[in-house]
């Protein structure tokens, strides 16, 4: 999934505009939105951003992800302390002895908004559907490991009966993979295998005409906890409590309010103003104030999650390795993390986040200026070499990356005497250049889809969607493909160690830390357990005093 | 004294006029006070090698943001970098800008003010309807869009701003050429057989001069606030480098933990701007001709 931190910038007149109407909030009423939200079970969460769509098939961002949760159900679900798979939809599966085929049964009392049924033939549509070359589902790769998902979802095969996906009757759906894949289960609590309502998509459109009205509020059909109740641009989504949902009597929480507030400084004032319970971020420079005045309310979770450099491997100087190398070494982590980010984020030691899905890969990934220097006069640059040319550093406007980046940009000039330029820009723009390879160094975020390797190490296969570095090695593609086609755990993990050795060797990318979750969550909140994922399934969260 | 109605001709009786003004001007406190102020700004900002303490990128990570001390004189920000140092650094492109930005704008504008106001007739029509269509164009999303699609550079902002805050230049130069042209001391210039170029260079600019003046020093903060919005929204000058406006936007960012990243550079670009404007005002009252005086 795609990080991004939002935009920061502060609007002029929103600025004190927002201030003086909380302020004058505050002094009319008695009660908050928080206290009243207590009372009515109705949690107030700050979303991030306008979504891209309420289309679980269509969306890729983590605050879209947010919203799903609360809209649709899959087959399992992820329980919320562990992400272990639990009953969803799907009442009881069975794995073949071949270690391919899966038999989900589901159960009867399952049904939609709108008071059919929740059927196999549903899932089955729905796979048919994200699977179609001309959704363009970003997320179609996830279903790759479907027998005849990757021809169907490329064009080479037309019939959808010939892909593993087979529902039998109401309650009986059928998976054939294609490979063991050990993370199958979770994969499936991942909205992009979340079912939609039939009837509904084709009362819109075609089975792949992306982009309907479907997803308007008098529109919407979903199977989850909660239904779409209103969406207003820019204002709010407004989710309550389904009353046909199979498991309404577990879900306590009445109503949920997603706001898009995209500015860390907005979304702070208004949760020390009682506008919200839970916060998506905390800007660093708060997170001291925070842990010694209301600690209560601070959160610092783990999160599968990495932050770093991708490096344009087609672009001289940096197509040379000794060249990405030297960049990595001269960055000094420990200092970013400590006086930076200040959120307990450890510097990175290599890329995939140690101890995903039990995978710990070998420190690769350190700060040594004397060898930075050394492989950078190797390469033929700095003192007595040729003058290092100028590259740029893109990075997504916002306040953290904007101060991360000068920070590194500083280091490359003080260690190696390079200057690099730092080019800005707003996070659709930034998603366009990358894609087109019009960067030299860019920052990005990788959050891990699932809890395990391969949603790290997979992406840098040749042509990946995600690699945008242009970086390709036929080594690190065969091992991927090893782990990909084995349930040996030994096995996998010592594939992906080759692979991600031999990636961070080669440097199409310069791991700068993990992530924590820093954010903000007012203590009335309970079953908000910290995960990896961030992922918070609604049915168990309520509020109270 | 009375209110003077003479107007140049030449260099004869010009010379005691600017002399009254210069006079006039001096008297005025809050505008000599806005110049000294000015002058040392700019100067210090233009020794800023010199005289600053340290490297305007130079970071000190484990020292993060501090406030105002012996060592760092107005604190330093998040990075670690001396504020003081960044100020003066800054102020370079502050000036910078309001200078080259104004010259730009007064050569447009004086040129296009006085061939339409000359010319009169169709020309001057479709020159002044020009000015009109480009001042109902929304000038920020036309910098903006200049911004994009050209190379981010200094050169460029000059150019962008000057190029969008000459119409009022031309219309202000328009209208004294228009009311200059039907005296007679242009009336015997033209009898006399002089050419046009020559009349409007010799005879009538110098005439207009005050306003023009006037309305650059007004326009210089005009500039400088406009950079300041530029670079608010990311548009101005790139990273390490900074402008005042860049450091006002940083610090607004983290008004509420690091006030000071707020508050110095604030009143800096405040007090610069004010001084710009009682110097503007003080000079208007000093030179034009028509304000009325005790």
């Amino acid at each position: 999934m795609q990080r991004r931190h939002v935009m920061n910038q502060i609007n002029v007149i929103q600025l004190p505009l927002f201030s003086l109407l909380s302020f004058l909030l505050s002094c009319s009423q008695k009660t908050t939105p928080v206290e009243r939200g207590i009372s009515s079970q109705t949690l107030l969460i700050a979303n991030q951003t306008e979504p891209q769509d309420l289309d679980p098939h269509i969306v890729t961002g983590v605050p879209e992800f947010h919203i799903m949760e609360a809209l649709f159900e899959g087959l399992v679900i992820a329980e919320p302390k562990e992400l272990q798979p639990v009953p969803g939809v799907a009442r009881s599966w069975d794995l073949a002895a071949d270690g391919l085929t899966w038999t989900f049964h589901l159960r009867n009392d399952a049904v939609w908004s709108n008071g059919d049924r929740v059927t196999a033939g549903d899932f089955r549509f729905s796979y048919q559907r994200i699977l179609s070359p001309n959704l363009g589902s970003e997320y179609a790769y996830m279903h790759f490991c479907i027998e005849g998902a990757e021809a169907y979802n490329k064009g080479t095969i037309t019939d959808f009966s010939k892909v593993g996906v087979d529902a039998l009757d109401d309650t009986t759906l059928v998976m054939r993979l294609c490979r063991p894949t050990p993370y199958f289960l979770s994969l499936l609590a991942h909205h992009s295998f979340f079912p939609v309502h039939p009837a509904t998509i084709l009362k819109f459109g075609k089975i792949d005409t992306r982009g309907t009205v479907w997803t308007r509020p008098e529109n919407f059909t979903g199977n989850g906890p909660f239904r779409l109740a209103a969406w207003e641009i820019n204002r709010i989504i407004a989710v309550k409590k389904s009353e046909t949902y199979w498991d309404r009597s577990s879900v306590r929480l009445r109503e949920i309010d997603f706001f898009p507030i995209d500015n860390q400084q907005t979304e702070e004032r208004s949760f020390r103003t009682g506008g919200v319970h839970v916060t998506a971020n905390l800007a660093p420079g708060k997170i001291e104030w925070y842990r010694a005045n209301r600690p209560e309310a601070l959160r610092t979770d783990p999160y599968l999650g990495t932050y770093f450099y991708v490096v344009n491997v087609t672009k001289p100087p940096l197509d040379d390795p000794a060249v990405r190398r030297a960049l990595s070494l001269a960055v000094d982590r420990a200092a970013i993390v400590r006086h930076i980010l200040k959120g307990g984020q450890p510097p990175a030691t290599c890329y995939t986040p140690p101890g995903t899905g039990g995978y710990h890969a070998d420190s690769a990934v350190r700060f040594d200026t004397t060898e930075a220097k050394r492989l950078l006069a190797k390469a033929g640059y700095g003192p007595g070499g040729r003058s290092f040319p100028a590259v740029e550093l893109l990075y997504n406007t916002s306040e953290t990356h904007h101060t991360v980046a000068q920070a590194v940009q500083q280091m490359w000039k003080r260690h190696l005497g390079i200057e690099v330029t730092l080019v800005n820009q707003e996070w659709k723009v930034y998603l366009a250049s990358k894609q087109r390879g019009r960067f030299g160094i860019a920052r990005m975020g990788w959050i891990g889809d699932y809890n395990d390797p391969m949603t790290f190490l997979d992406m840098w296969v040749k042509d990946g969607g995600n690699n945008n570095s242009g970086w390709s090695h036929t080594r690190y593609d065969s091992l991927i493909a090893v782990a990909a086609a084995t349930s040996d755990r030994e096995a996998r993990f010592a594939a992906f160690r080759e692979a991600e050795a031999l990636l961070l060797d080669e440097m199409p990318i310069v791991p700068v830390y993990f992530y924590t979750n820093v954010y903000l969550l007012h203590p009335a909140v309970k079953g908000w357990d910290p995960n990896l994922l961030n992922i918070h399934n609604y049915k168990y969260v309520y509020l109270e005093k | 004294m009375t209110t003077r109605r003479t107007e140049r001709t030449g260099g004869a009786t010009g010379g005691s006029l600017r002399r009254d003004g210069m006079r006039r001007f001096a008297r005025n406190r809050i505008a000599v006070g806005g110049c000294l102020f000015l002058a040392v700004m700019a100067a210090l900002s233009l020794c800023a090698p010199v005289v600053a303490p340290y490297a305007y990128d130079a970071q000190d990570l484990s020292l993060g943001a501090t406030f105002a001390s012996g060592k760092h004189w107005l604190g330093t920000d998040i990075l670690g970098r001396d504020l003081f140092t960044r100020i003066l650094y800054g102020g370079r492109v502050t000036f910078a800008v309001g200078v080259c930005a104004t010259l730009v704008s007064v050569l447009i504008g004086v040129a296009w003010g006085s061939i339409a106001g000359w010319a009169g007739g169709k020309t001057d029509t479709v020159m002044m309807r020009f000015v009109d269509i480009a001042y109902a164009f929304p000038f920020t999303i036309f910098v903006i869009i200049l911004m994009v699609f050209f190379e981010r550079s200094l050169l460029l902002l000059f150019m962008a701003i000057g190029a969008v805050e000459w119409l009022t230049m031309a219309r202000i130069v328009r209208g004294q050429v228009m009311a200059l042209r039907q005296r007679e001391f242009v009336e015997v210039a033209i009898g006399l057989g002089l050419s046009r170029t020559r009349i409007v260079l010799r005879h009538i600019l110098p005439n207009i001069a005050g306003p023009v003046i006037v309305y650059a020093t007004l326009t210089i903060p005009a500039v400088m606030l406009l950079e300041a919005f530029l670079s608010f929204l990311g548009l101005g000058v790139q990273p390490p480098a900074s402008s005042w406006g860049i450091l006002i936007r940083e610090g607004a960012e983290s008004m509420e933990e690091y006030p000071w990243l707020l508050v110095f550079p604030g009143i800096l670009l405040s007090a610069t701007l004010f001084s710009l404007n009682f110097i503007g005002d003080g000079l208007r009252d000093a030179f034009d001709p028509r304000t009325t005086r005790e």
